[in-house]
């Protein structure tokens, strides 16, 4: 890779990192105008941006809304990229089905998860509020992810949260289930028989992540 | 004799009659008593953060807020009626207009009696000694040991430990039930009233879990009452009515409100905004969400529960927005809760309750007792009309029956501060002043010995000097409260129960909402 590429590659990265979704979108346009292929400017540029603004958004230097915009200045990017990549599927982390359990009408927790997580490259199915286990069930098996994250604010959905992972499992989902929301605990989480708990955002983030990384997450068989 | 020097004769003379009152083998008095605080001023003293301009600002703005952008309510009858009224269907959006929103304040009653099982401990509000009534938390699953200080699930029997806390605790007019588990979710509200309402005879405040809940709820409290007329006329309940932020209200709570109007039981019309998430980061957006939400409340009693009384209640939450948590004590969520409580009480005029007790913290430590003094203090001084959360812990997810004597210990000092001391010739001991020698001293001047039993007098609070402290095995205000909460228990536990005919009654009204809201359940 030539030391000009490299730089303009840094620039994009940097631009990523200002959250300048425009500048992103501007020096991406360039770099295809120059003949750079998108999955180098993928690549190099835009995910290894976001692997840094999560690993620094873990560690607690950066804070919600700034992994978020973050997330958006990648994506005006990809969105610069998405007709040089037809053909060419972009590979995201991981795939996560998300949605806040049967009852339960609170969503800023899930919503905040949904969006962190995509920020952090995996690409999310957000089934919304109120899901029955049932409708966990068939998400599951229409878009076959590797994780299923269950939202609950309310102590009254926690019956339903517990419902919905019996119903995966019986459906024979064998991928990693996250849970999370007040009222949730490690205890409970192993009570059920979710694979993990997370206590905020940059925890879900930090076990969807181990869990791809140990290969715990498998889609349905 | 001038008032002050009256009011300490007072405060000596019940002193005395409490003391006649101790228990033989020089025990302390049950409940244990503060040395009641000096005189009442007629204007409770006001710590603002906003200045009246800036109020007007924030009233005016929420005013506009509901005429031009409006809630959504999810309950098609009441949609009906309150068009009928004239407000403004816009898409799936309600506005009401500025008539209305000011119509629904001048109707809304300025005095509520919010009353005991026992009329004993009836509590008019505004008080008339221009300070606040204390509420426990409400909603904790999660449950402090007195003893041991483990942790562990809330469950039905510790029902009756909080309500004979409470009961022992002066400050607390107000009791909620918890989330108790072992008994099924969905009805774990009607589960915990039940045994509440059995085992306090203090006010009682409700909260529905779901929308068939309300009605289960109510007729608990009317046998409780005496029936529903009796219930009408004595409200020994009062329900929370909460909006679904931003700017929504669910048919649950819609339906709350009608039902409440019925039985004139009184409403606590609560929003709880959360500063980044639900609501606006800033401070002053997330109070204007709080005051529209609220004033939204007030417009749907005023068509749908006319007379019915409305408590302004704003719990201002903050975010950590590094993790995304809820935050109850930030300083910027105790600031708004201050705000909030200035802009309803004085701007809007209404009877106001919000958290005076709470902190982030999962335990009782140093955190969880600087966050409340400082919120106590400043909702306090703001003009909240009741202080909620006492004993909670955790952003209100954990009860501790300790804090909550700490925290009445905390009600009782700031009830002090707003009963600020005239400024007279006694109070200023002229005379004595005027007189005093080189060397003197006023320790035993008649004016001295007039007020000497006035001062506040803490009860978990430790003055020890060290020696007495070491001696002690270094106890602590911690240790203290834990006595006092054992002794709490023992002495109030199943205080003046309802008449056995009532408790069957409240137990099949229990049988039955499990038979009814369980069926079908998933």
């Amino acid at each position: 890779m030539s030391n000009e590429l490299e730089e303009r590659l840094d620039a994009i990265f940097q631009a990523v990192r200002d959250f300048a979704q425009d500048r992103v979108a501007e020096l991406v346009r360039h770099e295809l105008a120059l003949g750079t292929d998108a999955e180098t400017v993928i690549n190099d540029a835009l995910i290894a941006a976001m692997e840094e603004v999560g690993d620094e958004f873990a560690a607690g230097r950066l804070f919600v809304p700034e992994m978020l915009m973050a997330a958006n200045a990648m994506k005006a990017g990809l969105e610069v990229l998405r007709p040089s990549l037809a053909g060419h599927a972009i590979r995201p982390v991981g795939k996560l089905v998300i949605g806040s359990v049967y009852r339960d009408m609170h969503d800023i927790g899930k919503n905040l998860v949904a969006m962190i997580m995509e920020g952090a490259g995996f690409e999310v199915v957000d089934l919304g509020i109120n899901v029955l286990p049932d409708d966990f069930v068939a998400a599951v098996r229409a878009h076959r992810p590797d994780l299923v994250g269950l939202s609950a604010l309310l102590t009254t959905t926690l019956p339903s949260m517990r419902q919905t992972v019996e119903a995966l499992r019986r459906a024979g989902f064998n991928g990693g289930i996250l849970v999370g929301g007040a009222p949730v605990n490690q205890a409970f989480a192993s009570a059920i028989g979710a694979t993990g708990y997370a206590p905020d955002a940059p925890a879900a983030v930090a076990l969807a992540r181990r869990l791809m990384q140990e290969g715990r997450a498998a889609p349905l068989g | 004799m001038s008032q002050s020097a009256e009011d300490a004769a007072r405060a000596r003379l019940s002193r005395r009659e409490r003391l006649r009152g101790a228990p033989a083998g020089g025990g302390q008095a049950s409940p244990p008593s503060h040395a009641p605080a000096d005189a009442s001023p007629a204007v409770r003293p006001h710590f603002a953060f906003l200045s009246k301009d800036r109020v007007g600002v924030l009233r005016e703005r929420a005013i506009l807020l509901l005429a031009e952008h409006g809630v959504v309510v999810n309950h098609a009858a009441a949609v009906g009626r309150l068009k009928e009224a004239g407000a403004r269907l816009e898409g799936n959006r309600l506005c009401f207009p500025p008539g209305l929103t000011e119509a629904a304040l001048s109707a809304l009653p300025n005095a509520v009696t919010l009353c005991g099982r026992s009329p004993a401990f009836d509590i008019t509000l505004p008080r008339p000694d221009n300070t606040f009534t204390m509420r426990t938390g409400t909603g904790a699953h999660g449950f402090i040991e007195a003893e041991t200080g483990a942790y562990r699930k809330l469950v039905l029997d510790d029902v009756a430990t909080i309500a004979a806390v409470a009961n022992g605790l002066e400050r607390v007019g107000i009791v909620a039930h918890p989330f108790v588990t072992g008994v099924p979710e969905l009805t774990a509200d009607i589960h915990g009233v039940a045994a509440l309402i059995a085992s306090t005879p203090k006010h009682v405040w409700l909260q529905p879990y779901g929308e068939e809940n309300t009605e289960y709820l109510l007729r608990i409290a009317a046998v409780a009452a005496g029936g529903e007329a009796a219930l009408r006329a004595r409200p020994i309940v009062s329900c929370i009515v909460t909006s679904f932020t931003p700017l929504e209200f669910k048919s649950m709570d819609v339906e709350a409100i009608i039902q409440c109007g019925r039985l004139r039981v009184p409403i606590h019309a609560c929003s709880l905004p959360t500063a980044g998430g639900t609501a606006p980061v800033t401070m002053p957006g997330v109070i204007l969400m709080a005051a529209a939400e609220i004033l939204s409340m007030a417009v749907m009693t005023h068509v749908l529960a006319p007379g019915t009384p409305v408590i302004a209640t704003p719990l201002i939450f903050g975010l950590d927005l590094r993790t995304g948590r809820s935050l109850q004590a930030s300083v910027e969520a105790l600031q708004g809760a201050a705000i909030a409580v200035q802009l309803m009480k004085h701007g809007f005029g209404m009877i106001t309750h919000t958290y005076g007790s709470g902190s982030d913290t999962p335990d009782v430590d140093g955190q969880s007792q600087a966050e409340r003094a400082l919120l106590g203090q400043i909702v306090g001084l703001a003009g909240a009309d009741i202080l909620g959360g006492a004993g909670q812990l955790e952003c209100a997810t954990a009860f501790s029956p300790v804090q909550a004597v700490l925290d009445d210990e905390y009600g009782a000092m700031l009830q002090h501060f707003l009963r600020t001391p005239a400024v007279d010739d006694e109070t200023l001991a002229w005379q004595d002043m005027r007189t005093v020698k080189h060397g003197g001293n006023f320790l035993a001047t008649p004016h001295t010995l007039l007020h000497c039993r006035a001062n506040f007098e803490p009860l978990a609070f430790q003055r020890l000097g060290r020696e007495a402290y070491e001696a002690a095995g270094h106890r602590t205000a911690l240790d203290r409260a834990r006595e006092i909460c054992r002794r709490l228990v023992d002495e109030h536990a199943a205080s003046s129960p309802p008449d056995a005919v009532s408790l069957r009654e409240i137990e099949s009204i229990v049988k039955a909402a499990d038979a009814q809201i369980l069926k079908g359940q998933i």
